[in-house]
């Protein structure tokens, strides 16, 4: 089965008057209908980057040098502006990181949704937009009744959830959900994204997850891509990535976080800094902080090759950590 | 939302019961007391100088007296103009407080679309010489020197260009053998632009309640509002009247001019810095993502929001522009409050000018409560 959206060495810098912020430099990766990929990687290293570029909703000074994001056949960075505007919600919907204003204060929930629907689908009459969101409502588990308040009457989790509604509205699919739950309480967090999958996989939706919490994302993503500082440094199923990390940055990142089952060990955090996008280091992005670096990766990039079957990862000196041994050793 | 109005409308009572009282002290602060000021004046007859001192209670103790200036106030009694002796302070406000209200309101209506819009159009395209060009027209328009810009208008339109008269309410030569009034003719102009603003409203309620169509909510609104305006021009085309409201409105122009210009820049800058906040909103970024455009996004999201904080900033520079209607007036000589009060200064017209000061008061407390009404039907946060 062909892929349904596919980057191809996608390279976006933003213009500063320091020079060009490399956030998103060589990203590649596809992802097929109904499948869930999740967005891995530290604060800063370009994931809200790579989202924004596929829906070409890019900052002022933000530019794409290079590559190609092709979705449904169409590569999305040759269309008109208003060509694009058919693909945005209709193809690919987003949810934002911001998700908690992403509602227009000033009109009614309800409305901003059927606004999406609407505008896309101008056949649907006013009254079976609301009967779809009505069924929305309560596909996210909202009171359909509470479609005609305004935002500020919404608690944060019942904002959270008007919003998925809303990126389900029109049917895209293809669901971008930037850390749809981090202004939320852990258990709110968990419920809402098991939902999320729940949904997904009724609607045979895609879907990219993107957070900073792997341990949050191999819960409910079936495929996960670790980014570092604007590169994806490992791809494969979750499972994979779980059990058996080949990345030392991946490996470091499975130590930061407790597992979900609540082990108590301590954190182990990476340390150091990613290093700044204005000038990143020459060879490895990660040679700075990894402790299996060696002359070679501190002059010559690692190329991003298939190290197993679908297994993806860019580092001159893959580790074979087993997750169980690493554990054991913690 | 009524008990928000009704909460609000209770403030303005209580403002207004402070404002009078601050008034009253002026008035007695003054050499003399109120006293002197209501009653020496040569030309009040020994009987008329007895009556007012009766009917303001000016020889019982002061509590007695504030309490007698409320009432008063309050049942529109105000004393006798010195120089309209004898025509009550009310006679003369009730004549003037029509042309100032028609003048302000005019003005703000037109600085107020223009304004919003302007600064709506000139964030959207924010880093063209458009926006740098107006934008400092604009400062340059609110700085202005209300006088300097007055006179600047009177030598360009009304001395060079001769487009329009140089000043007064109407022209003399053309009323000369009228058997009617001026004042008749102007609350008839009046009345009928009530009636067209009216309709306007509730044409713009009804368009939002009957529709969920852009394309037919334009109908319901411009269908009324074009009629309206139609029926209007041709009523008072056939009338015999309509030379005169014609020429009325004519003096009315440079006026309407100066104070739209007076209001127009601040209203433009604050919608600009406001849009330009507004669209760095997520909320805005999701309305993009919906696909929505551009014009939808800009009008509909970005402006609606905008909008808010140019209100407020309005209710706060409403005593700005009302200084400036008052040089306005007196430089193209309207005769208004402005104008009235300006007199009344100069002529030492102490009852007049005190009723004139009273006037503006409740002037600008009810267009604050207008304004506060507004603004809570456009903002939910607040209605609720
Ligand atoms: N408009 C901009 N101008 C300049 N630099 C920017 C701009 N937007 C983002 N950046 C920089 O680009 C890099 C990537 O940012 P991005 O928001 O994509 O990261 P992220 O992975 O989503 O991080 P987070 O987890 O904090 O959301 C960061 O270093 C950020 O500072
Ligand atoms: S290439 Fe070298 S520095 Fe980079 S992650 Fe692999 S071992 Fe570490
Ligand atoms: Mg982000």
């Amino acid at each position: 089965m062909s892929a349904l959206l596919s980057i191809e060495g996608l390279k976006m810098y933003y213009d500063t008057q320091k020079g060009s912020v490399k956030a998103v430099d060589g990203v590649s990766f596809q992802l097929k209908k109904g499948e869930s990929l999740g967005l891995v990687g530290e604060s800063g290293c370009g994931k809200t980057s790579v989202a924004m570029s596929i829906m070409r909703l890019l900052a002022e000074n933000a530019r794409i040098i290079s590559g190609h994001i092709y979705f449904d056949g169409k590569d999305l960075l040759t269309l008109s502006e208003k060509e694009m505007n058919k693909v945005r919600w209709k193809g690919i919907s987003m949810i934002f990181q911001a998700a908690m204003n992403s509602l227009n204060p000033v009109y009614r929930v309800g409305d901003q949704i059927i606004e999406a629907i609407i505008t896309h689908e101008p056949e649907v009459t006013f009254e079976q937009a609301r009967e779809r969101v009505k069924a929305l409502y309560e596909l996210v588990g909202l009171d359909p009744g509470r479609m005609d308040h305004y935002p500020h009457e919404y608690s944060g989790g019942m904002k959270q959830r008007a919003i998925i509604a809303m990126s389900l509205a029109c049917n895209p699919q293809l669901i971008i959900a930037d850390e749809p739950t981090t202004a939320l309480d852990v258990i709110v967090q968990d419920m809402i994204l098991r939902e999320m999958a729940r949904i997904q996989k009724k609607l045979n939706m895609s879907m990219i997850y993107i957070s900073h919490d792997i341990a949050v994302i191999a819960e409910v993503a079936e495929k996960i891509a670790i980014m570092y500082a604007g590169k994806i440094v490992e791809f494969s199923d979750s499972k994979t990535i779980f059990k058996q990390p080949r990345h030392p940055y991946t490996i470091g990142l499975m130590s930061s976080f407790p597992s979900i089952r609540g082990s108590k060990k301590p954190l182990v955090t990476i340390p150091g800094e990613p290093p700044n996008l204005l000038n990143p280091p020459k060879g490895c992005r990660f040679a700075p902080r990894c402790p299996f670096a060696t002359n070679v990766c501190l002059e010559k990039e690692p190329p991003y090759k298939e190290i197993d079957k679908e297994h993806f990862i860019a580092c001159w000196h893959p580790q074979g950590v087993k997750r169980g041994a690493e554990d054991k050793d913690a | 939302m009524g008990k928000y109005i009704g909460k609000r409308l209770f403030q303005i009572v209580i403002l207004l019961v402070i404002y009078i009282a601050v008034v009253f002290f002026i008035l007695h602060a003054m050499p003399g007391g109120m006293k002197a000021l209501f009653i020496s004046n040569p030309r009040l007859t020994p009987e008329a100088q007895q009556a007012i001192l009766k009917a303001f209670g000016l020889d019982k103790p002061p509590l007695t007296q504030f309490l007698i200036y409320m009432r008063n106030s309050f049942t529109l009694n105000f004393g006798v103009s010195f120089s309209h002796y004898p025509t009550p302070v009310w006679e003369i406000i009730k004549e003037r407080l029509p042309r100032t209200a028609l003048l302000f309101i005019t003005a703000t209506i037109i600085s107020f679309l223009i304004g919003f819009h302007s600064g709506k159009v000139l964030a959207w395209k924010r880093g063209k010489a458009v926006e740098y060009v107006s934008t400092i027209g604009g400062v340059v328009a609110y700085t202005i020197f209300t006088p300097v810009l007055a006179f600047l208008l009177i030598w360009f339109f009304g001395a060079y260009l001769r487009l329009f008269p140089l000043n007064q309410f109407l022209n003399p030569d053309l009323w000369a053998n009228t058997s009617f009034s001026s004042q008749v003719i102007f609350l008839r102009l009046l009345l009928t632009a009530s009636i067209i603003g009216a309709v306007i409203l509730v044409a713009l309620i009804l368009s939002y309640r009957l529709s969920h169509n852009i394309r037919s909510r334009r109908l319901i609104f411009y269908i009324p509002t074009i009629s309206s305006v139609v029926i209007a021009v041709f009523i008072w085309w056939k009338s015999p009247y309509g030379i005169y409201g014609a020429d009325i409105l004519w003096h009315m122009v440079l006026p309407v001019v100066e104070v739209t210009i007076i209001s127009y820049a601040g209203i433009m800058l604050v919608m600009r810095d406001s849009m330009l906040e507004t669209v760095k909103e997520d909320f805005i970024t999701t309305a993009r993502a919906k696909g929505l455009p551009d014009r939808v996004v800009r009008d509909k999201h970005a402006a609606r929001t905008a909008l808010l904080p140019v209100i407020t900033n309005f209710i706060i520079s409403l005593g700005f522009t009302l200084s400036g209607g008052i040089i306005t007036e007196t430089l193209f000589s309207w005769p208004g409050m402005g104008l009235a009060m300006y007199e009344a200064v100069i002529s030492h017209d102490y009852p007049l000018a005190a009723g004139c000061l009273i006037f503006t008061g409740i002037f600008v407390l009810f267009a604050h409560l207008v304004v506060d009404i507004v603004y809570a039907f456009l903002d939910p946060r607040i209605r609720y």
